[in-house]
């Protein structure tokens, strides 16, 4: 890493490099698990990567983390120095992991300010069990010696961390006086003597308030600057300067260490009204160049932090003004939130572009459009490239999702007992950055179902006469503007007998017929809360909460589940999650007046109803019958209370959506097109509306709600 | 327990009224305001054949910054042959807590670096392991 970008707190970087270890060593050893034993890559980077997290933690005195690292590291050491055959691997293997886990606890403590407190003695035991049983191995046939003992050199050097710094804040405060009070400055200063009692660090403008009787008038007309650090709230440190009367206002605003580091808030904006302008340019110019360095980080040096005057009265200033080597960079890291920002601005251009070439007032008859048309085709292409450029921005490879269930897989089938090995496909596979955070839980759960209730236990698959290893199949692709995450196992498969026994028990059949169901609406049964065919609560499922929550979480990204499977020959779960959250396709429909849209991908037809289709049941539901099918009817308008009157079926029309094994109809007034449709949240200040997910605008700038069909359905 | 002698090199008042009261438990404590001043004392205690046992430096001082008297101390130390594992303890207490100030320190050869405020267990606990208490 650059000298340039350590800006971080000692702390921060300790934990963020021993992370980033920790996370490339689990890769390391997950890669060689089925292996005889580590090579010899392996057990360098082990024996390095704990070499270092045992130096770095003896400074930091994290003394639990420091042992267990060095005790592991002896293990690696005798890897490496005398290779012994015969060390049972998997249990190595576990041990790692165990390590890697205790190490990422207690840095999971630190970061949230705690002590790391937890105890290594028990693993450390075991570690030294193991490490006796390698030493027995290497001197068993006599050829090898031992090599010297790995001697623990105890760290020279120590950093202790501040006291949770966070309890600071900062402050920046603007006192304001009467213009006609008297000797300013000495007021100021007796606010500045009455926060000293409470600062932590205190700096202000203008410094020589005691000695300089100028500055009175300096603070009379800009107010008197200061920035106070100070464990105090700001209703605690407001008193302790309102003492005298001539104060007449107090500005109190919180900041943060940065904007309290580097803010040039105390210098006050001066006007220039006299210069000429060449002049002022200059100056402004010559600022800048001066700032210039301050905001750079560069090497400390001794002699930066002299203090250089020492006056009373006079704030600290830093002998720290070396202009630092410019440095070219071909990468720079933008942050999310800026990325998001320029993601919802282009989103308002695509909307201004639809109002620009969609206006009323193109529609005048007998206009001669045809350059207007012409800059219309290069301001569609532009916008759309825009658009393209900021979504490939935003896209990330699934590489690191999908390293993530690598673990899981192995942890599960070791407590479960089930051989069982994964194979991952298309992880370079590219998804929004937004959508990678929502998939992560639902595909970790999906995962884990399919090691514990998909594949059978060694048992069973000998009595089944299946000779291959359990497997588990991860696989990722793009198909049709969406991602397809299949989650595939070579298991049992499921049991439709029992799934409906099942449900008939949970009241969940109504009065279907079992008999006529197909497999895949069968299996949508699994997808109910509370629902679980497992006999036994094992650690890792079947409690029964899970495939609701999978597919809820699911449904808020736009995604559906597909789940199907084949008896004795396993199952296979597939999600398919659009590529972004931001921009869908959608058709628009008007009714009673509003608009609203709907996604194009779950609309499965259009049907121009006819009265005689209809069922009305007598407590006022509606049902319709297309094609020997019959599907309940949802009248938009009264969904959401726009009309009492009920339309005639012929004046409407009939939107079919389908979504996870179920339709519904739609009644609508008519449908106005098909869009592209930039998804807008709704504002806050609306309570959470049933049957919507958002809004848009529309081309003529009128509003659009954007139908959620999961709890439309649901 | 041993008596120390402890030199304390603090610009700010109260941070000097506060570590003098904490450190006063340990033993004797030598208090100067700037960086020049810590170096003077440490040559004088030196030349007296009374070596401090610990030297607790603040890193934002006048004249001479804690980083500049650190180096001071370790040359004088170097010049006069000095054997590594006799050197002077050197705890830096600082709010400056970024990365690049501590490696600094440490490649200047200070002991502990110890952020502020100052997190009192664990001084004790440092100076336990290098064996002063």
């Amino acid at each position: 890493m650059s000298e340039e970008f350590n800006t971080e707190g000692m702390l921060d970087m300790y934990l963020l490099e021993n992370g980033q270890l920790l996370e490339s060593l689990q890769e390391t050893v997950l890669n060689q698990k089925d292996a005889e034993c580590f090579d010899e890559d392996a057990i360098n980077e082990i024996f390095r990567t704990m070499h270092t997290i045992k130096g770095s933690s003896g400074i930091m005195m994290f003394d639990n983390v420091t042992k267990i690292a060095h005790k592991l590291e002896d293990i690696f050491y005798y890897l490496r120095e005398s290779k012994p055959d015969n060390v049972p691997h998997l249990e190595l293997v576990s041990y790692v992991l165990d390590v890697a886990d205790f190490i990422s606890a207690e840095m999971d403590k630190i970061r949230d300010g705690n002590e790391p407190d937890g105890d290594p003695t028990k693993m450390i035991g075991k570690l030294d069990d193991f490490l006796k049983q390698i030493k027995h191995e290497i001197t068993k046939d006599d050829k090898k010696e031992l090599p010297p003992e790995n001697v623990y050199v105890a760290p020279n050097q120590f950093y202790i961390a501040p006291v949770s710094s966070n309890e600071s804040r900062f402050y920046q405060i603007i006192i304001t006086f009467r213009p006609d009070t008297q000797m300013s400055n000495i007021r100021a200063y007796s606010a500045v003597y009455a926060l000293k009692e409470i600062a932590e660090d205190m700096i202000y403008y203008p410094e020589d308030i005691v000695s300089n009787e100028n500055s009175a008038e300096i603070i009379l007309r800009h107010g008197f600057r200061m920035l106070l650090q100070a464990q105090a709230s700001q209703e605690e440190i407001r008193p302790m300067i309102d003492t005298c009367a001539d104060i007449e206002k107090i500005d109190i605003r919180e900041v943060t260490s940065d904007g309290f580091l580097n803010s040039d808030f105390l210098k006050p904006i001066e006007i220039d009204l006299d210069s000429p302008i060449e002049e002022v340019e200059r100056k402004a110019a010559e600022t800048e160049q001066e700032e210039e360095p301050n905001k750079k980080a560069k090497d400390v040096a001794p002699g930066d932090y002299v203090i250089q005057s020492k006056e009373p009265g006079k704030a600290k200033q830093l002998n720290k003004n070396k202009p630092a080597k410019a440095s070219k960079q071909s990468f720079i890291s933008v942050n999310v939130e800026k990325m998001d920002e320029l993601m919802d601005l282009i989103g308002e251009l695509v909307i201004a572009e639809a109002v620009v070439l969609q206006n009323p007032d193109l529609k005048v008859p007998g206009l001669e459009l045809q350059n207007f048309q012409k800059a219309a085709r290069q301001l569609s292409k532009i916008s759309a490239d825009l658009q393209d450029v900021i979504m490939s921005m935003r896209m990330m490879p699934l590489t690191t999702t999908f390293q993530k269930m690598n673990r899981i897989v192995f942890d599960a089938s070791r407590k479960l007992e089930k051989d069982i090995e994964l194979e991952v496909i298309g992880e370079n596979t590219e998804v929004d950055k937004n959508i990678i955070e929502h998939i992560s839980d639902p595909l970790m759960h999906l995962i884990r179902n399919a090691v514990d209730h998909g594949i059978e236990t060694p048992a069973e698959r000998a009595a089944a006469g299946k000779r291959d290893k359990g497997k588990v199949t991860l696989l990722a692709k793009n198909e049709g503007g969406k991602v397809w995450i299949t989650v595939q196992d070579n298991g049992a498969g499921m049991d439709r007998s029992k799934i409906l026994k099942k449900a008939r028990k949970n009241g969940l059949l109504g009065n279907k017929n079992p008999e006529t169901m197909t497999d895949k609406e069968v299996y949508q049964f699994i997808t109910y809360p509370g629902f679980s065919t497992n006999e036994t609560v094992t650690e890792f499922s079947g409690r029964g909460v899970g495939m609701d929550v999978v597919v809820k979480n699911i449904q808020t990204i736009g995604g559906t589940l597909d789940i199907d499977s084949i008896p004795g020959e396993g199952s296979t779960m597939t999600m398919k999650i659009p590529l972004t959250l931001a921009i869908i396709d959608g058709i628009v429909m008007e009714t009673a007046g509003s608009y609203f849209v709907v996604e194009t991908g779950i609309v499965k037809s259009f049907v121009n109803a006819r009265e005689d289709m209809m069922i009305h049941e007598p407590d006022g539901e509606e049902y319709i019958m297309i094609r020997e099918e019959c599907y309940p009817v949802i009248r938009l308008g009264e969904y959401f209370s726009l009309t009492n009157e009920k339309i005639a079926v012929e004046d409407g029309m009939m939107v079919l959506i389908e979504l996870e094994e179920k339709t519904i109809c739609i009644l609508v007034d008519k449908l106005l097109g098909e869009q592209e449709i930039v998804v807008k949240p709704i504002p806050q200040y609306i309570k959470k509306v049933r049957g919507l997910s958002g809004c848009t605008q529309l081309g003529d700038g009128s509003i659009a709600l954007i139908l959620d069909p999961a709890s439309l359905i649901g | 327990m041993k008596k120390l002698k402890i030199l304390l090199a603090e610009d700010d008042f109260a941070t000097r009224k506060f570590m003098l009261k904490f450190l006063e438990k340990y033993g004797e404590v030598d208090v100067t305001v700037d960086g020049m001043e810590a170096v003077d004392a440490f040559l004088m205690s030196l030349e007296d054949e009374e070596p401090y046992d610990l030297v607790c430096l603040d890193v934002m001082m006048p004249v001479m910054d804690g980083y500049q008297a650190l180096m001071g101390i370790r040359n004088i130390e170097k010049q006069r042959n000095i054997a590594q594992e006799d050197m002077v303890k050197v705890i830096m207490t600082t709010a400056l807590n970024d990365e690049r100030n501590v490696k600094k320190a440490f490649e200047l050869g200070c002991t502990v670096y110890s952020g502020k405020p100052l997190n009192v267990d664990k001084f004790e606990e440092v100076l336990t392991k290098l064996g002063l208490i």
